[in-house]
């Protein structure tokens, strides 16, 4: 078993590091968080030294990166700027579903542009009645022609307003099972009929959601993403790699919650001795640093059996379910070592406590995650 | 334009552990490209890209230099190719005999225009490489150059003084030590760090380099020490600046300070 990265990826991640360092310093990053701003000239910054590439196919911009790769870029800007390892996650789905299943045409368009520094296209699923029951979505899609008219109401649609695109789910009413009855479709946010309505979150300041109301928006019917109809197994193929990126910028956070603490323990002085030398807090800070390298060595092995074309419909579920209650403690231990400090607005571990919060919830709730776990553990029993 | 780039690698300041005896150890940093020399790659690079020709980063340095991790790190960043002179003798070598060792490298490299080298070593900064390199040379040397401009069949250069800045221009060869403020040094992306693995790499002994006399170093390191940590005063000095100020003095004197 061996443990090191490659050359080629310590040598990226030190570059990344450094990167960030430079182009989204903590001060710049508190400053967008209280300003509720998108970090634009980060996001740029990450265009500008091809980490958007990574991943892409050549042929549009990219450079070949697997996704063990892609996760320790992710794990690396949670650590340093969790707005862009959640801003980059989010695009992990939805621009694996333009690699995998998009026209030549439409793949030009979005991938040329995200290696540019396009933001990532939005996901247009959730709907008001329609979120852990994603297949209960009600979104037409009414072919006219070459065109094709869109109607309905998005929930949660990150990025959706600043995107250039939304990936927009739509069912069709005709059809009598739900999962082949959903197509995938790329929208472009500038056409006519769409309005945008910004919702208010506990976290993700930089990271803008948006309630999106779609009335009679047409585009050309070669929008269509893959096949119709097939947009429920095309979405579902790369939630996967969503859900272990985004666990990948929680380690990150957990991993920069811990540095904090650590630090605050051995410089806070309380009766006398710095409190790092009371044992009450070495062994929070001990139970931290044991989570974060559970997390760490979780998602690294997923990322390996997804390199070696492994299943892991259920490992994945699990380490999401894991991952997220995990650094969910770990940021919190971190506010709890802090103390009045740590729940003050001026210090950074409120801010990775608030945002990592939404972790258990976005990209599949933790009972989602038991939904799907459960059943292929007993199958897997039951093949044994 | 044939340019040379002089690149130390060294061991990471920041790895460095002090014993209890004070002495230093070296054990378990990793090495990297001296943080100085960085912007000298970048000056060299932009040259290039700007004025066509090829750039070759030159280092020496024992044994640990040659490692493939450290030499996709240099490669990385821009250069072509890269020489490196790898042998233990040349551990902790002082500034003549690198310097002897990279003038004997530039000269069997051959025909180079320019050679570039940071304004010191990120280890122990003697600032003195570069001069030394242009003078066992022969060719006009300078230090604290902040600006490097193609003029003619020679460059213009921009020194940064303490209350000055020099304008000079210089025929070629010649050897500039550049400042950090120069450029900020480029960050090499995947692609640049795949292509790495791909690009040339000399492995020359002292042998190859057919020196006449075998580097005499001219400094004998005695000791090595780290200093002894002094705790913090913490002072906290309160009252109007008068009395501040008479305040700071009175333990600016008490601590032998003033």
């Amino acid at each position: 078993m061996d443990f090191r990265w490659t050359e080629e990826q310590e040598l990226l991640i030190q570059s990344l590091e450094e990167l960030l360092q430079r182009e989204a310093p903590e001060t710049l990053m508190a400053e967008l968080d209280a300003r509720h701003e998108f970090p634009f000239k980060p996001w740029q910054a990450l265009a500008d030294n091809g980490i958007l590439a990574l991943g892409i196919p050549e042929e549009y911009g990219g450079v070949p990166a697997d996704i063990t790769t892609l996760t320790l870029v992710c794990e690396t800007l949670g650590k340093y700027a969790l707005p862009l390892g959640i801003i980059y996650s989010l695009g992990i789905i939805t621009i694996r579903d333009i690699i995998q299943f998009g026209s030549e045409e439409i793949k030009a368009k979005v991938l040329g542009g995200f290696v540019r520094g396009d933001l990532p296209v939005a996901l247009g699923i959730t709907e008001p009645q329609a979120g852990s029951d994603a297949a209960a979505m009600k979104a037409t899609a009414q072919i006219d022609g070459d065109d094709v008219i869109f109607n309905g109401q998005k929930m949660y649609c990150t990025l959706a307003k600043i995107a250039k695109y939304i990936l927009l789910m739509t069912r069709d009413a005709q059809g009598t099972n739900p999962y082949a009855s959903i197509s995938m479709w790329l929208l472009p946010t500038d056409t006519p009929g769409l309005r945008f309505n910004i919702l208010n979150k506990v976290g993700w300041w930089t990271v803008p959601t948006y309630e999106v109301f779609i009335e009679n928006a047409r585009v050309p019917r070669k929008n269509l993403v893959g096949q119709f109809n097939s947009g429920w197994p095309q979405l579902m193929a790369n939630f996967e790699i969503e859900r272990l990126a985004l666990c990948a910028a929680s380690v990150g956070a957990a991993e920069a919650a811990l540095e904090d603490s650590l630090s605050y323990a051995n410089r806070r002085v309380q009766f006398g001795n710095p409190i790092g030398s009371y044992q009450a807090v070495q062994h929070i800070l001990t139970d931290m640093a044991i989570k974060n390298e559970n997390m760490r060595n979780y998602i690294y092995k997923v990322a390996w059996m997804m390199d070696q074309g492994q299943s892991v419909r259920h490992e994945h579920a699990m380490c999401k379910l894991y991952v997220a209650r995990a650094a969910c403690e770990v940021t919190d231990s971190a506010v709890q070592i802090m103390g009045g400090l740590g729940y003050m607005m001026d210090h950074r571990v409120q801010r990775l406590w608030r945002d990592i919060r939404l972790m258990r919830i976005g990209g599949g709730t933790d009972e989602i995650m038991y939904n799907i776990a459960g059943p292929q553990l007993l199958k897997h029993a039951r093949k044994s | 334009m044939k340019i040379v780039v002089c690149a130390k690698l060294a061991p990471d300041a920041s790895d460095i552990e002090v014993r209890s005896d004070g002495s230093i150890s070296l054990d378990r940093a990793e090495w990297r490209i001296g943080s100085f020399d960085l912007q000298a790659i970048e000056a060299a690079v932009r040259l290039r890209d700007a004025h066509g020709g090829s750039v070759t980063a030159l280092s020496a340095g024992p044994q640990r230099i040659n490692h493939s991790k450290l030499r996709k790190d240099l490669l990385s960043r821009g250069p072509d190719e890269l020489v490196l002179v790898a042998e233990d003798v040349l551990n902790g070598a002082d500034t003549a005999v690198t310097a002897q060792v990279l003038a004997a490298a530039v000269r069997k490299i051959g025909a180079v225009d320019l050679v570039l080298t940071g304004e010191g070593s990120a280890d122990l900064y003697f600032q003195q490489v570069g001069l030394q390199l242009g003078e066992l040379l022969e060719v006009p040397a300078f230090n604290a150059v902040s600006k490097i401009e193609v003029k003619d069949s020679g460059v213009r250069i921009e020194r940064s003084l303490e209350e000055e800045t020099e304008v000079l221009e210089l025929p070629l060869p010649a050897v500039l030590a550049v400042t950090t403020d120069i450029h900020t040094p480029r960050l090499p992306n995947m692609k640049e760090i795949l292509l790495a693995a791909k690009k040339p790499v000399y492995e020359w002994s002292l042998a190859d380099l057919e020196l006449e006399n075998a580097p005499e170093p001219r400094v004998e390191a005695v000791s090595l020490r780290a200093p002894r940590p002094v705790e913090r005063k913490r002072i906290l000095i309160e009252g109007s600046p008068e009395e501040a100020a008479q305040s700071l003095a009175g333990y600016l004197v008490k601590e032998g300070v003033v």
